[in-house]
């Protein structure tokens, strides 16, 4: 039971990570620093409990404030280059937070043990939960309520102005500041959101693993967390989840039997998925289809006439008509 | 004093490798305006691949860089070929993921194949060069030439060749090369295999000038790479060769001045100082990047 609820926890967390790189995806933008910023949040909130002896959702908002903090003045020299710079930009930026903690050291005694970061040697002792007599359960039921909190803040600013204006940038940026949207602000305000929301992510990580050290907010995390919206499509925020329960629950704890091939099924997997679906799982397409879905099932007249579609073949030839429409594109664009 | 002129010469010399990788991400930005993730993991599979060839073989130690440069071609072909060329432009995440997924892939095959162990790597040269004072390891200093070599083969390549022509043109000016008559899909190909072969050099000369391989070097030599691409300006190949030489120098400047584990955190500042006060890199036609 245990083992399924640290699967639950591990989920929750990578689908805050992976919603953090979703807001500035929104943008256009694409971040690499989303580990960096984890790295940030978990830290300094790992530092508050521990040596601070605050409670555990202010540190958790300070710790996703500071790395708010830092995600904004990151954005501003970042987001004066666009695109593909702020990818090797951003990838640079993280892998110096790491270089940092690899470097820092703030023990202070306590009792009869040393405790906070040292080094490469991490940061032990992370006890807020056992100490605080929390049990795996309710540990799980908190962070969800966190990720279902960020989820219905996104699902929210999604369908509101906010979210048009983040889809205008990156949908295109040109037509957007001729609309009279302020680029930079907007871009800089998307990094600020991910960066906080990759701060909580990074707080709760310290607080149920109550060991972090560099190496867990290394490259390949940075890479899972746009790894996700973009596999699972930038539509919703469902993707995202999708992609996290299918990555993390699936291919990682699902098909352990394979031991090691299984890391090579993933890099082929990710390959072949963008071959495929290059606009991730749930694009555009597929949340209109669903949606018309969704209207159907309220009119029995149209599902009789879908349904009459289907018999006669109808739909298939929609779906054939599909297949050969991507194929033609392969056939049309050298991917250049 | 001495100390840090040696410090910088030795540091110069490696450098020309990272120009080299630099040049390759460069390339293929030039031409298609996409960042290709797994060309670093790419040129050191390369590399490996060239050395398990020359032990099949049985050749001479040198023969491993042709060796090398055949493979890494062969990869950026399938580089190319999985990861490019089937996915449409409009959809520039997905290249960048699908080479990510690539990166992964190479990175798990060769950990695969050599159970993470180090792989020995046949030394070019042995002794040292002394100059005045300063005394450079002789095997730097063939690596270095023979980076310049591959340099100056792409430069005649791209501009003395009808296929660097059309490589130019397509870079330039996509639609009108194609009205011209030229394939994107061939001019892509030969790009991807270009600087694979490039890479395939340059993960030879890394193996060559540290002693060993291992798959931990991929993912530091794919940031250096991309921190090189972007401080020598994007899609620009001089850029490339001279920031490589600068985070090269720099690189070993800082090590020299605040330790091995700090270095890399002062090489990621050089970037930024970049991107604030020169966003478009050493040599860069575009200020805004694209």
């Amino acid at each position: 039971m245990d083992f399924y609820l640290g699967l639950l926890q591990i989920i929750g967390v990578h689908t805050l990570l992976g919603l953090s790189a979703y807001v500035v995806l929104l943008t256009g933008q694409v971040s690499l620093a989303q580990a960096g910023f984890m790295a940030i949040g978990a830290y300094v909130a790992a530092m508050l409990t521990v040596l601070a002896k605050w409670a555990l959702l202010p540190a958790m908002l300070a710790g996703g404030s500071v790395a708010a903090v830092v995600a904004c003045l990151v954005g501003f020299p970042a987001l004066r280059v666009r695109g593909l710079i702020l990818v090797v930009a951003t990838l640079a930026f993280g892998e110096a937070v790491r270089l940092f903690f690899f470097n820092f050291d703030y023990q202070i005694a306590m009792g009869d043990i040393r405790v906070g970061p040292l080094g490469g040697e991490g940061f032990r002792q992370i006890r807020y939960f056992p100490e605080n007599g929390w049990t795996t359960f309710q540990v799980m039921v908190f962070i969800w309520l966190v990720v279902g909190t960020v989820m219905a803040a996104l699902w929210w600013m999604d369908r509101s102005r906010a979210g048009a204006v983040l889809r205008a940038v990156g949908e295109d940026e040109v037509a957007a500041q001729s609309c009279g949207i302020n680029l930079t602000a907007v871009k800089v305000l998307a990094m600020t959101a991910g960066g906080f929301i990759a701060g909580l992510a990074g707080a709760i990580y310290a607080h149920y693993t109550t060991h972090i050290e560099q190496g867990n907010f290394n490259i390949m995390v940075a890479t899972f967390a746009i790894a996700y919206p973009i596999l699972g499509g930038l539509s919703n925020v469902f993707g995202t989840l999708a992609a996290v329960v299918f990555i993390q629950g699936f291919l990682v704890e699902g098909l352990r039997f394979l031991g090691d091939w299984r890391n090579l099924l993933f890099g082929a997997l990710i390959v072949l998925a963008m071959n495929l679906r290059p606009g991730g799982l749930l694009d555009a397409r597929t949340t209109a289809a669903l949606q018309r879905l969704r209207i159907l099932a309220r009119d029995p007249a149209a599902w009789r006439r879908v349904m009459g579609q289907l018999a006669s073949g109808a739909a298939f030839s929609g779906a054939h008509a599909a297949v050969r429409r991507r194929i033609e594109s392969w056939r049309g664009s050298p991917g250049a | 004093m001495i100390d840090l002129v040696q410090t910088l010469a030795d540091g110069l010399l490696f450098g020309a490798i990272y120009a080299l990788i630099g040049i390759g991400f460069t390339l293929v930005f030039g031409v298609m305006h996409k960042i290709n993730m797994a060309y670093a993991a790419a040129s050191l599979a390369g590399a490996y691949v060239g050395v398990v060839l020359l032990k099949l073989m049985a050749l001479l130690p040198w023969l491993v860089i042709p060796l090398a440069a055949l493979a890494g071609a062969a990869l950026g072909l399938v580089v190319y070929y999985l990861c490019f060329r089937f996915i449409p432009l409009s959809a520039p995440l997905a290249t960048l993921m699908s080479t990510v997924g690539m990166l992964l892939l190479i990175d798990e095959i060769v950990v695969h194949a050599t159970a993470g162990m180090p792989v020995n790597y046949p030394t070019l040269v042995r002794g040292m060069v002394r100059m005045g004072e300063l005394s450079l390891r002789a095997d730097l200093i063939v690596c270095f030439l023979v980076a310049v070599v591959a340099m100056a083969a792409l430069l005649h390549l791209l501009y003395r060749t009808r296929l660097g022509l059309a490589t130019r043109a397509v870079s330039q000016q996509p639609v009108a090369a194609q009205l011209c008559g030229m394939s994107l899909g061939q001019v892509n190909a030969a790009t991807f295999t270009i600087s694979g072969a490039l890479g395939g050099v340059a993960g030879a000369l890394i193996g060559s000038a540290v002693g060993m391989l291992s798959p931990l070097i991929v993912a530091p030599l794919t940031v250096k790479g991309l921190i090189v691409t972007v401080i020598g300006g994007l899609g620009s190949i001089p850029g490339a060769i001279i920031a490589g030489l600068l985070v090269g120098a720099a690189e070993n400047f800082f090590q020299f001045m605040r330790g091995v584990t700090e270095r890399d955190i002062y090489v990621m500042l050089l970037l930024f100082v970049f991107l604030v006060f020169r966003p478009g890199g050493i040599l860069g036609r575009d200020p805004a990047g694209t």
